[in-house]
């Protein structure tokens, strides 16, 4: 399990050569219908209870909504490749990058030690991440839930309006014994 | 989404309907603060019909639950299942909030005083 987010342009995960591609308006209204265009691509055996479709939301909606500032006239390009084992996804927005990785990733330390020490008082200043641009209806906590889900990794690029991520499945019995 | 009030005695329930999500979550904040300010002080909010939560969803229950703490009001959420509890848990706040298995627990919880 990867503890922080990564910073590194020329991590594997950034990876394009063989990926799907589609590109979209940065319309907040449509981002569950564009990650549903998304995850129709990846076989049923890995959609499991809508998590895949809802984690994907969660990276086109950062994409729409804090990276392009909702301005339709700005895209959000969509990299994404599925298999029964591996969910591999890159999103790229047009805007000034999530410059607050560093203490994102102070925060999410902090928050940790709050979780393992059982400490539900202290860890009520760390459930949500808050910047000067946050509104009412950002939830703040989208990345803790990327970070355990992306097993793989949660990389951004150093202008970080670039992030892939990916996820390993574990391999489902088929049934079949072959001892 | 859809959401229903009924009562039981001195507490409140609120049955949450479809998906808690970017579009719709706000929309519980703004029941649960309507429900304060009457000077209600006991919640349950029944998640058993929900199938979909998202950051926002959470966002709501953390507000709800931390707008309830600070009136020391009492909250108890129940019937959280399918992808709504992993969710919580990819998020690691199974142990923050006040889960309850049913809604009969729940109110068993709440009435426990």
């Amino acid at each position: 399990m990867m503890e922080q987010i990564q910073i590194n342009d020329s991590h594997e995960l950034m990876d394009r050569e063989g990926m799907f591609y589609k590109e979209f308006p940065s319309d907040f209204r449509q981002i569950r219908y564009f990650t549903l265009l998304i995850v129709q691509k990846a076989p049923p055996e890995i959609r499991e209870i809508n998590l895949l479709e809802q984690q994907i939301s969660e990276l086109i909606k950062n994409a729409v909504k804090h990276g392009n500032r909702s301005d339709q006239s700005k895209l959000v390009k969509v990299w994404y490749t599925f298999s029964e084992e591996k969910a591999r996804i890159i999103i790229e927005d047009e805007g000034e990058g999530f410059q607050a990785i560093k203490d994102w990733n102070a925060f999410n330390e902090k928050r940790n030690s709050c979780l393992s020490n059982e400490d539900y008082e202290a860890l009520a200043d760390y459930v949500s991440f808050r910047t000067e641009r946050s509104d009412d209806n950002d939830g703040g906590n989208a990345m803790f839930a990327a970070l355990e889900y992306w097993n793989e990794g949660v990389v951004f690029t150093e202008k970080a309006n670039c992030v892939a991520v990916g996820k390993t499945f574990p391999k489902k019995n088929t049934g079949i014994d072959l001892g | 989404m859809e959401l229903k009030v009924r009562k039981s005695k001195h507490i409140y329930i609120v049955d949450i309907e479809g998906e808690m999500d970017l579009y719709n979550a706000y929309k519980l904040k703004e029941l649960v603060s309507k429900m304060l300010d009457k000077g209600i002080g006991h919640f349950v909010i029944n998640m058993e019909k929900v199938e979909y939560i998202d950051s926002s969803g959470i966002g709501a229950l953390i507000y709800v639950s931390s707008a309830l703490k600070k009136k020391s009001a009492r909250l108890v959420i129940t019937s959280v299942h399918g992808s709504v509890k992993k969710v919580i848990e990819l998020t690691k706040l199974t142990g923050y909030f006040p889960l309850e298995d049913s809604l009969k627990e729940g109110i068993v919880a709440l009435m426990k005083g």
